[in-house]
């Protein structure tokens, strides 16, 4: 019996761009393996972001939009009212979603759009070399925070999620890691539930996944892994911060 | 019997599936791959592979193609 094969809403023979170790070809991998289960291959729609996330489409077979800079909820919105009958999702970084984007993306969750989207926090802005971004924790070494971030120069880090999830319009938010195979199968069942959210039209769907960056944190992909587990796993609790699905 | 199948071309020795294999029976090799470094091999001369599939689930560049049970 085969226990694991590639899911088909990949690009067949394709090969992930990434950097050794990064967890975006795991989040995509689960991403895939979801629409393959609810069979929405063909019937999935994306908008694209600015980041390493944005090859997301060299991977992923379905049509995608791209967007500017953070805005990828704005498109996502109007792709969502012209044709609500797709299942319209969104794959962003922390500094597309929760810097420039943020204005976009609270905005699509205050209004409860039913979209999904899931967020790749890395703690910096891992395509443009590894700058401290608005998720990037107290005393952490960028190339813009050479000596650490600094509470009273930078101030402190944004949750994404608890701030996601004081929305209204929020169905379902959660925040995941994929630091270990039993962290990536409790990351799919969260990705899960905010798929289902989308298609029973309960609202906006977030899952926040804590990544590693091992290029820019210059550790190996194994060191990455402790490191989430430990240290950031402390500033970004895991766990469902809101459930619309948990009554029903 | 249960096997894995590992598509060299893929591999870019992360080493994440011999830290999540449970049997041990995923090792560094002696063939370099395009990173440069050693690429993983499986080597399952005791036959101690369950076809658990943790190695494929942990693989973040799906160089792990195929977990047989
Ligand atoms: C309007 C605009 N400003 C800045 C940039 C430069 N830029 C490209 S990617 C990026 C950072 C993305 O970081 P993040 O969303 O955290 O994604 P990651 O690469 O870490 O996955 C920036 C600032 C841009 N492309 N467009």
């Amino acid at each position: 019996m085969q226990t694991f094969s590639i899911p088909k809403s990949l690009k067949e023979n394709m090969i992930y761009t990434f950097c050794p170790g990064c967890d975006h070809g795991v989040a995509i991998r689960l991403i895939a393996e979801l629409l393959d289960e609810f069979g929405l291959k063909e019937n999935a729609l994306t908008a694209a972001s600015v980041g390493c996330s944005v090859f997301l489409y060299n991977f992923l077979d379905v049509d995608c939009v791209e967007a500017p800079h953070g805005r990828a909820l704005a498109c996502a919105t109007g792709i969502k009212r012209a044709q609500p009958d797709k299942f319209v999702f969104t794959y962003q970084g922390d500094g597309d979603f929760a810097s420039i984007g943020l204005a976009e993306s609270t905005h699509a969750a205050a209004r409860g759009e039913a979209i999904t989207t899931i967020c790749i926090n890395n703690t910096l802005y891992g395509m443009t070399g590894g700058q401290l971004g608005p998720t990037t924790v107290l005393n952490q070494i960028t190339t813009t925070s050479p000596h650490g971030r600094n509470r009273e120069y930078h101030g402190f880090p944004l949750k994404m999620t608890e701030h996601i999830a004081l929305c209204d319009g929020t169905a379902f938010a959660a925040r995941v890691s994929l630091d270990s195979p039993a962290a990536i199968i409790k990351a799919k069942k969260a990705i899960k539930k905010a798929f289902e959210v989308q298609l029973k039209g309960l609202g906006f769907g977030f899952v926040e996944i804590l990544s590693s960056c091992p290029t820019n944190w210059k550790m190996n992909p194994v060191e990455s892994h402790k490191h989430i587990r430990e240290e950031l796993t402390k500033v970004y609790p895991l766990g469902t911060f809101k459930d619309l699905t948990e009554g029903l | 019997m249960p096997n894995i199948v590992i598509d060299p071309k893929k591999c870019k020795s992360c080493y994440l599936c011999v830290e999540a294999c449970p049997r041990k029976v995923i090792k560094i090799s002696n063939i370099s791959g395009k990173t440069g470094s050693n690429i993983v091999e499986f080597d399952n001369t005791e036959n101690k592979c369950t076809g658990c599939a943790l190695c494929a689930i942990s693989c973040p560049d799906l160089a792990i193609t195929e977990v047989n049970k």
